[in-house]
């Protein structure tokens, strides 16, 4: 137990002194377990780890749905997105931010990163909103905001990593985030409705589309609904054009999602056989960076493991008398509180091995679970001071301060916490869907 | 000469580009195969896992040369107030290069033990040792140029050429 608490707290250290987080967990995880056992179990455990994880065929999920976002964005059309969003809601007061929220609702159905949605979003919405007179506080704060659902709605990188750590059906978890993340979109648009009966000059209305304006818009957008449709459809087994069925998995459906999105690309005519190789450079570093953490977080968690963590953590929590629902509560702030120092991915690697097993034995169910952590992680990428999402768009939109952000922000944090509230009470919410399958 | 170095240098991730784009190609066939005439590539899997360490560990050195390791920045104003911003970069730099380097070694006696028991894969007899050696290498490679990077930026006080980002 205290060991493992120092080695928490040593990694800690060394990742706030600029150690990259894989080497901070694996240097500590491999000191630890040498403790424990010897030097050359050690090394040996991490050099396995390192050969074995690489090829795991459940992680091939994790390069394949970078890709197909990656590939996504290249065809253009978080634009296109924003602007079928925009010819049906433009004309509300408040309405762009709520199209905003859309879009970045449409553009996390293909991508699994939270700071890749805020980004790209911004890149589109921003100068639109900025063009109509809304404030700064406002734009910036719904791209923020809708940003945070790339990690919710599915295909979700956190999820897919959450599934192999713990052994969770990803299918089922996919299909999860479903309903939360559409509540997701509603309560953001919720709260920019909020914020413009608050102050009506925060979102002027624009003007409105006509219908066939309005088809026109969606005819550009059908491609990415049906490559969604695809992937999740065939996750979920739904698929059934007799005499072809489709049921993947998720391998399958992110090397699907990947190739589908590559002939999108290709047949818009926005792929070069430079912006290919770009693209696919670009993902394979990403993967070989996440692989290195993940690498990382397995050998740190061997070495808790070993060191009787969990087991010291169940005896903890059984004599100090706490409910299943306290533990619960007390696990959650300790995600907020963790959310502000460190990248999600990270996050989620350094502690499900700790608490996953207590929240097992505690009778949770796992799928639902994984949806919290989620949840709780994309508050944290909105919460001040250090909400990841803040910094991204400070960084592409440039002359806005992070407080005007963070002001902005408020409401949509405030309908976050409503909406954990919610799942938290209420698992069906999470559960319904994958229970149908 | 120059010339041909910096062709050298983009090779392995220009090889990442391609066993990717294989990966993708390689599913999506497996897939429609599968669904429209009933007949998987048995070997599919195997594949997948052979390409996915081809992606990793080939990307990997170019990873570890651009700096894009995931870090927290969180103290970075202090530490660059307190003037010991570039100094703990080329102490973390050259401390993860030689942290690699034992698991390193352990992975080539890895290597040779698979080869000594000739291991192969079960549907392609592909000898294990061949990936298990590429590993050991790319990770020697990514050590090296940690420890060069940092002792560069210990000497120099900045990046080698070529980093895009730092």
């Amino acid at each position: 137990m205290v060991e493992s608490l120092v080695g928490f707290a040593a990694v800690l250290v060394l990742v706030l002194l600029r150690f990259p987080i894989a080497f901070a967990m694996g240097t500590i995880g491999l000191i630890g377990y040498m403790l424990e056992t010897s030097w050359r179990g050690a090394i040996s455990m991490g050099a396995r780890l390192i050969i074995d994880t690489s090829q795991d065929y459940g992680l091939s999920v994790v390069p394949l749905f970078i890709l197909m976002g990656l590939l996504v964005n290249k065809s253009g059309i978080s634009r296109e997105l924003y602007q079928a969003s925009n010819a049906f809601l433009g004309h509300f007061r408040g309405g762009l931010a709520m199209a905003t929220v859309v879009a970045c609702g449409g553009f996390a159905a293909i991508c699994g990163s939270s700071l890749a949605t805020a980004a790209t979003m911004s890149k589109v919405a921003m100068p639109e909103m900025r063009k109509y007179g809304y404030t700064d506080a406002l734009s910036t704060a719904s791209i923020a905001a809708g940003g945070t659902l790339g990690i919710l709605i599915p295909p979700s990188v956190i999820l897919v990593i959450y599934g192999l750590l713990t052994e969770t059906s990803i299918g089922a978890l996919f299909i999860a985030g479903i309903v939360p993340g559409l509540m997701g979109i509603g309560f953001y648009i919720i709260a920019v409705w909020i914020t413009v009966q608050r102050n009506p000059a925060a979102g002027p209305a624009g003007p409105r589309t006509n219908w066939p304006a309005r088809m026109a818009a969606l005819a550009n957008v059908w491609a990415v609904l049906l490559l969604f449709g695809l992937v999740i459809g065939g996750l979920y087994g739904a698929l059934d054009f007799w005499p072809i069925y489709l049921n993947f998995s998720p391998t399958e459906a992110a090397g699907m999602g990947a190739a589908g999105a590559f002939l999108i690309a290709l047949a818009r005519g926005k792929l070069s056989p430079g912006g290919l190789r770009s693209v696919l450079g670009e993902t394979a570093m990403t993967t070989a960076s996440l692989f290195s953490v993940l690498i990382g977080a397995w050998i740190f968690s061997n070495f808790v493991n070993i060191a009787g963590l969990p087991e010291a953590l169940r005896s903890g929590v059984t004599s100090a008398g706490l409910s299943p629902w306290s533990v619960m509560i007390i696990i959650v702030l300790i995600y907020l509180a963790l959310g502000c120092i460190f990248e999600s991915m990270s996050m989620l690697l350094l502690t499900v091995p700790i608490f996953f097993p207590l929240i097992r034995d505690l009778g949770f169910d796992p799928v639902w679970f994984g949806i919290i952590v989620v949840v709780v992680t994309e508050i944290s990428l909105i919460t001040p001071p250090v909400g990841l999402n803040i910094f991204i768009l400070k960084g592409v939109v440039g002359d806005v301060s992070t407080g005007t952000i963070f002001r902005g922000v408020t409401p949509f944090w405030i309908m976050d916490i409503l909406r954990l509230i919610l799942i938290l009470a209420v698992p069906s919410l999470v559960l319904f869907l994958p229970s149908l399958r | 000469m120059r010339a041909f170095a910096r062709t050298l240098s983009q090779l392995p991730l220009a090889v990442a580009a391609l066993a990717l784009f294989a990966l993708m190609g390689l599913t999506f066939i497996d897939v429609v195969l599968r669904s429209v005439i009933n007949a998987p590539i048995e070997a599919a899997t195997e594949l997948i896992r052979l390409l996915m360490a081809v992606v990793v560990f080939s990307a990997l050195p170019a990873v570890s040369w651009r700096g894009n390791h995931i870090t927290v920045d969180l103290l970075d104003g202090l530490l660059r107030r307190l003037r010991v911003q570039r100094a703990m970069e080329a102490l973390v730099s050259l401390a993860c290069g030689v942290a690699l380097w034992f698991p390193a070694r352990r992975i080539v006696d890895l290597a040779e033990r698979a080869r000594s028991y000739g291991d192969q894969t079960e549907y392609l007899h592909i000898p294990t040792f061949y990936i298990a050696w590429l590993i050991a290498v790319s990770v020697f490679v990514s050590a090296a140029i940690l420890v060069f990077r940092g002792l560069a930026l210990a000497v120099t006080g900045k990046v080698p050429e070529g980093q895009a980002n730092g």
